[in-house]
């Protein structure tokens, strides 16, 4: 995910409305993805089509009609949602754990460490990440797991300079001085004392990054990378389809609005914050 | 929510673009003769590999090679074997020999005539093992190929040339297919003033030959043009004053530019191709042709749990073949055996598996996996294959066999499937390089053919003997009879399940004539012309 200037929608009426828009296509997405068993009798595996003669129009039978395989494309799209938040979710907090780790431990102790960390987060941003993510994807096992873990471990260096930077301006402040003269140990400081006041900071963090980490996500889907066959996942549901745009644009269109949709609102969520956290802080 | 879903897409769906009209052009009248004149407008996807008929073994280099050269023999519009640079031919009662007489009116665009010592400058050139022709073992049957190989003779014993219309070869051993290789464009006469005068790796891309078109132009990546070739010896032949390829189409770009207009010949890709043959406007343009191939899953017989027939035959009687045939559109027919139908010494009647996902069940019981297992199928990456690929899936599934897919490149899958003991299940098909099931049961399912074709790794001594006994005879019945005997022994065996037998479908530009597509090879296109 690139590097993002934290600065929210200015006005505290729009910010607001915006946020609750956020809010709402975050919480549908989720619905979707909860409760996908209950709205759709399909499997979204499973060729449903008694004799395969092109995609079928949306209908009474299948809602959104079936992709190129003969399947329920309603069911794909709900059980997609569930892909799309297991691997933007899972690669998040695989981001934040490692990001914040590092920028807490970087700011904290300063001098030689700090330095060999941030060379290690100025190393990662040089590599061209969509390369660097597509050699992974292809050289580990497929599995569910290997591409919120290849994108997490790619991703958190953003989390990383963010607090680290936090991190610099709270460490000179007096109740930590008072921490370290009253003998807490750096694990305490650091966990008990630095965290809570970086903790804004990363839950903004936290929603850019799973919008980030959704994308990506259909980027490596869309290439074909994502994960295993025949999971549904949105990017691939793009890619498959791609050349029956003239003959069936529904296919298309519907998985690249629920990928848009997901970015927007997870970004709608977190620019907001900015505001919400930014107010309640000044 | 789910209402508004609908209405969107109803609308999305009131937005299906109708199918655009063929490009315009005259149509076919009953009185039409052909005409001279001029350029048939192709395109490909990727640049032509080489126009060097010894190096060149893919249908892309192969369609321009037989533009630029020509062969002792051919084939005609089917699998018969039919003259050409020869005007005639013998063969000894023994099979050993074989006698040919050249034309004499052919010249290399050059201007050079053509000789008999040409025919054998050709074949030893793609002998010399510095060429590393991948043709090479089509001839190594001749005569004296191992000493001038080993590099103990100057030359192949066993191509002589009498007289310069004459040439002669002596097989070590019987070989009904003989005539077939000579028809392949490994065998195609080269000028060897040309050879000598660019080099080996400048022929490449500088080729002379006798063909009916010599190139004009080849801009690397870009387009290729050839140019009638003046001196060409079939009198009035090619009709056409050219053939320009423009290089990277793909095949939906491909079509576009058909339907544009601005090419000739097209695929028909899988999104529009209902629509293009119950379209009225494009059906007298359809071309279609039953071709010598077989798409299958093959099986490792080296890996367990497929070394054990009870799983390869529940794996053959549990995938719905029918429902493959409608994912590719249609384009083919069942595969019931090995042989495709066009095949001499083809038999629907060879014991098959029909669709009874029940038994497969049965079988698994039996073999001891009533309990199911989890396995790999690696396929290629493009979109019809992981679609064939998921469809299979889905019935393993249902008896039990969970499969992970893993898409790979054409090219590493070709590599990946020769090592024994990597690849348990994989989806692969076979062209027929001759209308002989040689080509199919002993280069696929031969003991010897491990680590080559043979990519199941399927050996069985009883069929190995079948087709040892059946390769040398000259006698159709016999020599038939027994490979269908092994086919049936393989079939038992199960080391594939045989999954459908592709057609080929173009479409054609209004004005083209006579383009038609072949069962073994590329297009030819000397006769074809375009009307006005």
């Amino acid at each position: 995910m690139a590097e993002v200037a934290l600065r929210g929608f200015g006005s505290r009426q729009r910010s607001r409305r915006l946020f609750a828009a956020g809010m709402v296509i975050v919480g549908g997405l989720g619905l979707l993805a909860a409760a996908a068993p209950w709205l759709t009798s399909y499997d979204p595996d499973v060729i449903v089509v008694a004799h395969y003669t092109g995609p079928l129009p949306p209908g009474d039978a299948h809602p959104l009609g079936t992709d190129t395989l003969g399947r329920d494309v309603w069911a794909r799209l709900a059980y997609g949602a569930r892909t799309s938040l297991f691997v933007g979710g899972l690669a998040m907090t695989l981001s934040l754990c490692i990001g914040v780790t590092v920028g807490l431990v970087g700011g904290y102790f300063g001098g030689a460490v700090d330095t060999a960390l941030m060379w290690l987060v100025d190393l990662i941003l040089t590599m061209p990440t969509l390369l660097l993510l597509i050699v992974l994807a292809a050289v580990l096992p497929p599995s569910l797991l290997t591409i919120p873990l290849v994108i997490g471990v790619v991703g958190w260096t953003t989390f990383a300079r963010t607090v680290r930077g936090e991190v610099l301006s709270l460490r000179e402040r007096d109740y930590l001085l008072a921490a370290r003269a009253l003998g807490a140990s750096h694990g305490r400081i650091m966990f008990r004392h630095l965290l809570p006041g970086v903790l804004p900071g990363v839950v903004v963090l936290a929603a850019l990054g799973m919008s980030g980490a959704i994308g990506i996500d259909a980027g490596l889907s869309y290439l074909g990378l994502g994960v295993p066959l025949p999971t549904p996942s949105w990017g691939r549901m793009v890619s498959e389809v791609q050349t029956y745009f003239g003959v069936a644009p529904w296919l298309v269109v519907l998985p690249g609005v629920a990928v848009s949709l997901a970015v927007i609102g997870f970004n709608l969520v977190g620019y907001g914050l900015i505001d919400l956290l930014g107010e309640r802080r000044g | 929510m789910r209402a508004g879903l609908l209405a969107a897409c109803v609308l999305l769906a009131a937005c299906t673009v109708p199918l655009d009209p063929p490009p315009s052009g005259p149509p076919v009248r009953p009185d039409e003769v052909p005409r001279s004149g001029g350029t048939l407008r192709l395109g490909a996807a990727e640049d032509v590999h080489t126009l060097d008929p010894a190096i060149g073994y893919d249908t892309g280099s192969w369609a321009f090679e037989q533009m630029l050269f020509n062969t002792l023999v051919d084939y005609d519009e089917g699998t018969t074997i039919v003259p050409e640079l020869a005007a005639s031919w013998e063969v000894s009662p023994d099979g050993r020999h074989f006698t040919f007489t050249l034309r004499p009116d052919v010249r290399f665009s050059s201007g050079r005539a053509l000789a008999a010592a040409d025919v054998k400058y050709s074949l030893e050139r793609l002998l010399r093992p510095a060429l590393h022709s991948p043709g090479a073992e089509f001839f190594a049957g001749l005569a004296g190929v191992g000493d001038y190989v080993a590099g103990r003779a100057p030359e192949v014993s066993g191509i002589t040339t009498p007289a310069p219309d004459r040439v002669e070869f002596t097989l070590a051993a019987v070989d009904p297919l003989f005539l077939h290789k000579l028809a392949m464009p490994f065998a195609a006469v080269v000028d060897r003033e040309a050879v000598e005068r660019v080099g080996d790796l400048g022929f490449r891309r500088q080729p002379v030959g006798s063909g009916a078109f010599v190139l004009a132009e080849w801009v690397e990546g870009q387009r290729m043009r050839l140019a009638r070739n003046p001196l060409y010896f079939r009198s009035g032949l090619p009709y056409l004053d050219g053939i320009e390829v423009t290089v990277g189409l793909s095949d939906q770009l491909g079509w576009f530019k058909y339907q544009r207009g601005e090419i000739d010949i097209s695929g028909v890709p899988s999104a529009e191709f209902a629509r293009v043959v119950a379209d009225a406007r494009y059906q007298p343009l359809l071309l279609e042709r039953t071709t010598l191939r077989t798409q299958y899953l093959g099986l490792n017989c080296a890996m367990p749990p497929f070394d054990q027939a009870a799983v390869r035959q529940a794996l053959n009687m549990a995938i719905d073949k029918q429902r493959l045939l409608e994912l590719i559109d249609g384009r083919g027919v069942v595969a019931t055996t090995i042989l495709p139908p066009d095949m001499p010494g083809y038999d629907a009647a060879t014991p098959s598996y029909p669709l009874d996902p029940a038994a497969a069940r049965a079988r698994l019981e039996a073999a001891g996996l009533g309990q199911g297992f989890a396995t790999t199928l690696w396929a290629s990456r493009d979109e019809g294959s992981l679609r064939l690929a998921q469809s299979i899936q889905q019935d393993l599934r249902a008896i039990g066999v969970e499969l992970a897919l893993k898409p790979v490149d054409f090219p590493a899958l070709i590599e990946a499937v020769r090592h024994p003991g990597m690849v348990p299940l994989f989806l692969l098909g076979w062209e027929a390089d001759f209308p002989d099931p040689s080509n199919f049961l002993i280069v696929l399912l031969h003991s010897r053919s491990r680590g080559t074709n043979n990519n199941a790794f399927y050996a069985n001594p009883d069929v190995d003997r079948l087709l040892d006994e059946a390769e040398p005879l000259l006698e159709p019945r016999r020599r038939l009879g027994l490979f269908h005997d092994a086919e049936a022994l393989v079939m038992r065996d199960a080391p594939w399940v045989p999954l459908f037998h592709p057609v080929s479908f173009a479409v054609r530009h209004p004005r083209v004539r006579n383009y038609l597509l072949h069962p073994l090879r590329p297009s030819r296109v000397e006769t074809v012309w375009l009307a006005e």
